[in-house]
């Protein structure tokens, strides 16, 4: 078993230590930009504990928290996250600070804010997103965990990306209270750690019914082993050929102890669109209270008439914001509203039965992404359409609220690579223990290790 | 002519729909808020449950369709009362739907009941725009009608009846009514709606402005615009509203933060008919029902008494003492012991005085001496007032039940005991 | 999409968009919804799925508990006599 966390606390820390570790993550963290807010009171901190970041959507009371967006500059949340809350009850783990996220949660690559973070083993590539400086903290820092947020892939594909162990539960194990919503049907607050283990004890910690989320409510959380793993080929079929090649490799080792299926599932291959039309509608409804005077961003005209003062004040919304408020407002609209909206939540249905029927006896395994990390650069160039294509492999367990993990199996011209790993509803533990079990067998590599005492 | 009406209704709870902020009366502005009823981002729902009991004894009053389960949808629209700009209300999954109110032997139907939350309150002072969210919150249950209602006479006994109704499930809609109009006129139908109209008086009010100002359009053979009107209090009148809102709409979509409610274990109170409870108790006695309705319509208390006390009195005289009763006493420092003696009085055939309901109210023993006449001054003094009263006497000859009326008024003017005026008025008009 | 429903969207979602702006978002919206169409060749007679798992009933009970620091909501915004301030109606 490999814990960071434990390793950690049973360890002698040197006078100074979070001192330290403050101005180094501040040194490096001008080059990758993992952090938002870095909570300088850690400096204090004496007790030994272990630091822990939240993604810059998750409430953390009195500390600037603006989901990525220049809408919420400013806004101090009057509350703490039921998960912040938690982690900070529990005693071993103070708070460090919040890390960058596209704007709302929209992108793949980390690319939709104002300053990107960047990939951990390399600059001049993607961090990935949305979940982008809770990776990239991971891979920086050794000793420390990332509460992190996944509505289509947003923990699974930064956490490949950037070598980390990322885990995101089963929907509604995990209290929502305190995040600010992209798309609330979908939304799952999960975490990043350097191991299963690390993972498993801040899902312990965090996971269970909470009287401020109504849709928390998984009862009991199981560990039903599997011998079967399936791979859906359709997706496979939009996998790049070198990725193909290294997960074939990587399969045929865990071949020794699961029954590998290769086996047909065509509507997997379509749950793009449906989950971008549900995560769309949600996303503009949720988007419309910023309206610049509540909190965060004060537009301060109060002499304006409200329809102006408003759309004065939200065109500081990014352009992924704002075409998503577009689409998913006109994806709403009474004419269209059947064709798009009913229809996306009944093949909602559909995809969650179909996988449901396959998870019941097997598991199934993919890579979390269908192409190497690119580089900022080339990122840059894909249209819409083309970087929502890039979730063929996360959306289908986030469309529908299966838990998945992915772990680092393999590296390619010094990147990490990621698989993903599902199982049926509330079987969390069963992931857990399956990466726990790859890592006696394969050891993570880290560029940076801050904090190494 | 047709009226429907969408009419907005306060639920009597403790704290507010989704959150746990007081809903008690507070001049502190922003006194009673949370992160949830003003819409801060990561704040969530979670619906009280008091506000589904309450809004299932409404829905179940007006005889509607309640489902197994609810859910609920977002309203998006943008204003500067609304904290989330979106309203968490409901649709297809509302709490009541196919309903009906009875008023007067016609039935109004009642499109649905649902459950939504209200907005902040709006304070203008000057130029400011001043938001007080105690209001945001509220737990309201909105009731659609059908445009049912063709005359201001059905629509003020529409709202009598709806008042009644709900005062019996605890909810007093007096001030606090909240309503949209929709009128529409012969023989075009063109569908007028008037917003936010607040009030009994000024519902009625705007509704006689509403029919006068279409009436008068269409005998001058101008055009009605299809239209939303706000109603001006202070004017009387409904204008125009100036916001074109032809290109909004509200885009619902289910509200994820909440899920499908499974209600049909949850307890709630059930509804009392007034009109129904009236006509059964008069059944058979010479008691208007429409008297028994005016009484109990907005009184528990009423009737509570007529309930104790109907074996035991006349229904006649249990109405008259409990009418002395409310006239010259107050219910706070009255028994019901205390109402029985007055109701005890009144049976005895005495005109109770306010001196008398005082007195009893008091603790004081109250009795009433009669007259004593002999038979033949008794006979002597039915024949003048008969006389007196040709039409009583012909009114006597068509229905028989007129003997307690003519009996009441000679006891009481000379003060005698009905039972001596009864014995002779019988003998003399039955030999008549 | 046409130039009317465009310019309404952005209207109802209280957005304003540059030129330069409006004509790359709008190719991409098209594109976009070119690609949403697919759904439209899916068969499927499934209701509805809200909420990806069964979520049982759970309701509040009536009882106030009042937010322990309304001052740190109310000082996120412009304040005017313990009124938070608004735009023009």
């Amino acid at each position: 078993m490999t814990s960071y966390i434990r390793e950690f606390l049973g360890m002698e820390k040197p006078k100074g230590y979070y001192t330290e570790l403050a101005s180094e993550i501040e040194k490096k963290d001008a080059e990758y930009h993992a952090f938002t807010t870095l909570n300088r009171k850690i400096i204090d901190c004496s007790d030994g504990s272990v630091p822990f970041t939240t993604k810059a959507n998750i409430c953390v009371k009195g500390i600037e928290t603006t989901a990525g967006s220049k809408m919420l500059k400013g806004y101090l949340p009057p509350f703490d996250a039921t998960v912040v809350e938690r982690m900070l009850n529990d005693g071993k783990f103070s708070f460090l600070g919040e890390t960058n996220m596209d704007e709302f949660g929209f992108g793949t690559f980390g690319l939709n804010t104002e300053v990107p973070a960047r990939n951990a083993f390399d600059k001049d590539y993607v961090a990935g997103g949305s979940s982008s400086g809770a990776a990239v903290a991971t891979a920086m820092l050794k000793y420390h965990v990332a509460i992190s947020e996944s509505t289509g892939g947003s923990i699974a594909t930064p956490a490949a990306l950037n070598g980390v162990v990322g885990f995101t539960p089963t929907y509604g194990a995990v209290s929502r209270y305190g995040l600010i919503d992209y798309a609330n049907s979908l939304d799952k607050i999960g975490v990043m750690a350097r191991s299963a283990d690390d993972a498993r004890m801040v899902f312990d910690i965090i996971k269970g019914k909470d009287e401020y989320d109504t849709t928390c409510a998984v009862e009991k959380i199981n560990d039903e082993g599997k011998d079967k793993i399936y791979i859906i080929r359709e997706l496979m079929e939009k996998t790049e050929p070198a990725i193909k090649k290294a997960f074939e490799k990587m399969v045929d080792g865990v071949g020794k102890s699961y029954e590998i299926k290769e086996v047909s599932m065509p509507i997997l291959a379509e749950a793009i669109a449906p989950y971008y039309i549900i995560a769309m509608a949600e996303a503009s409804t949720n988007l419309a209270k910023y309206t610049g005077y509540k909190y965060g961003l004060q537009y301060g005209e109060f002499n304006r008439r409200y329809n102006d003062f408003f759309t004065e004040a939200r065109s500081n919304f990014g352009i992924e914001a704002k075409r998503r408020i577009i689409l998913g407002t006109f994806i709403r609209s009474e004419s269209v509203k059947d064709k798009y909206y009913t229809k996306a939540l009944a093949v909602r249905r559909m995809i969650i039965k179909e996988m449901a029927k396959l998870l019941n006896d097997g598991f199934m395994l993919s890579p979390t992404l269908p192409i190497p990390t690119p580089r900022v650069s080339d990122a840059m160039k894909l249209t819409s359409v083309q970087n929502y294509a890039m979730d063929i492999f996360t959306i289908p367990p986030n469309l529908g609220g299966f838990p998945h993990i992915t772990f680092p199996y393999d590296y390619m011209d010094g990147m990490p690579m990621g698989a993903q790993l599902i199982t049926g509803h509330a079987n969390d533990y069963a992931l857990l223990d399956f990466v726990s079990e790859w890592e006696k067998g394969f050891q993570y590599k880290y560029k940076h290790n801050l904090g190494s005492l | 002519m047709k009226i429907g009406l969408e009419v907005h209704v306060a639920l009597p709870t403790k704290s507010k729909l989704f959150c746990s902020c007081s809903m008690a009366d507070t001049d502190a502005p922003n006194s009673q808020i949370c992160p949830i009823c003003l819409g801060f981002p990561g704040s969530k729902p979670m619906l009280n449950e008091a506000a589904v009991s309450s809004a299932l004894g409404i829905a179940n009053a007006l005889h509607c369709a309640v489902n197994n389960s609810i859910s609920f949808v977002r309203k998006v629209y943008f204003y500067p009362d609304l904290p989330k700009c979106y309203q968490i209300t409901q649709m297809d999954g509302a709490i009541g739907s196919a309903g009906h109110l009875d008023i007067d032997g016609k039935k109004v139907r009642i499109r649905r009941v649902q459950i939504e939350e209200d907005p902040a309150q709006i304070v203008r002072e000057g130029m400011l725009t001043l938001l007080d969210f105690n209001r945001s919150g509220t737990p309201l249950v909105e009731i659609v009608t059908e445009p049912d209602i063709t005359t201001e006479e059905e629509l003020r006994s529409f709202i009598a009846n709806l008042r009644s109704l709900l005062y019996y499930l605890g909810v007093d809609i007096n001030k606090e009514i909240k309503a949209d109009l929709n009128i529409s006129l012969p023989p075009k139908d063109i569908r007028v709606e008037v917003k936010n109209v607040t009030g009994i008086k000024s519902l009625i009010e705007a509704t006689r402005f509403e029919i006068e100002r279409q009436t008068d359009a269409i005998k001058n053979n101008e055009g009605i615009a299809r239209e939303t009107r706000g109603y001006n209090e202070k004017s009387k009148l409904t204008e125009s509203l100036r916001e074109k809102e032809t290109d909004e709409e509200y885009g619902y979509i289910y509200e994820p933060d909440l899920t499908t409610f499974e209600i049909s274990g949850t307890k709630f109170v059930k509804a009392t008919y007034v009109g129904r409870i009236a006509s059964e108790l008069a059944e058979g006695t010479d008691v208007n029902p429409r008297t028994i309705r005016e009484i109990t319509m907005l009184d528990r208390h009423s009737l509570g008494l007529i309930d104790k006390f109907k074996g035991k009195y006349g229904l006649r005289s249990i109405i008259h003492g409990i009418q002395r009763f409310k006239k010259y006493g107050s219910e706070e420092h009255a028994s019901d012991a205390e109402i029985e003696k007055i109701i005890g009085l009144v049976e005895s055939g005495a005109e109770v005085t306010r001196e008398m309901v005082l007195d009893i109210l008091a603790g004081k023993d109250v009795k009433v001496e009669y007259s004593r006449l002999t038979d033949g001054q008794l006979d002597k003094m039915i024949k003048e007032f008969l006389e007196k009263n040709p039409k009583l006497l012909e009114e006597y000859k068509k229905n028989s039940k007129t003997i307690n009326l003519i009996i009441n008024q000679i006891a009481q003017k000379n003060n005698l005991h009905p039972k001596d005026v009864a014995k002779r008025a019988s003998a003399l008009l039955n030999s008549a | 999409m046409e130039d009317r429903e465009f310019e309404r969207l952005l209207k109802i979602t209280r957005l304003k968009l540059t030129e330069k702006e409006k004509e790359t978002a709008r190719k991409d919206i098209e594109e976009i919804i070119g690609y949403f169409d697919r759904i439209d060749k899916i068969k499927t007679t499934e209701k509805p799925a809200y909420q990806p798992t069964e979520i049982p009933t759970r309701l509040r009970k009536d009882e106030i508990v009042p937010f322990p620091d309304a001052d740190a909501l109310k000082k996120q915004s412009k304040l005017h006599d313990g009124y938070i301030l608004g735009p023009k109606l």
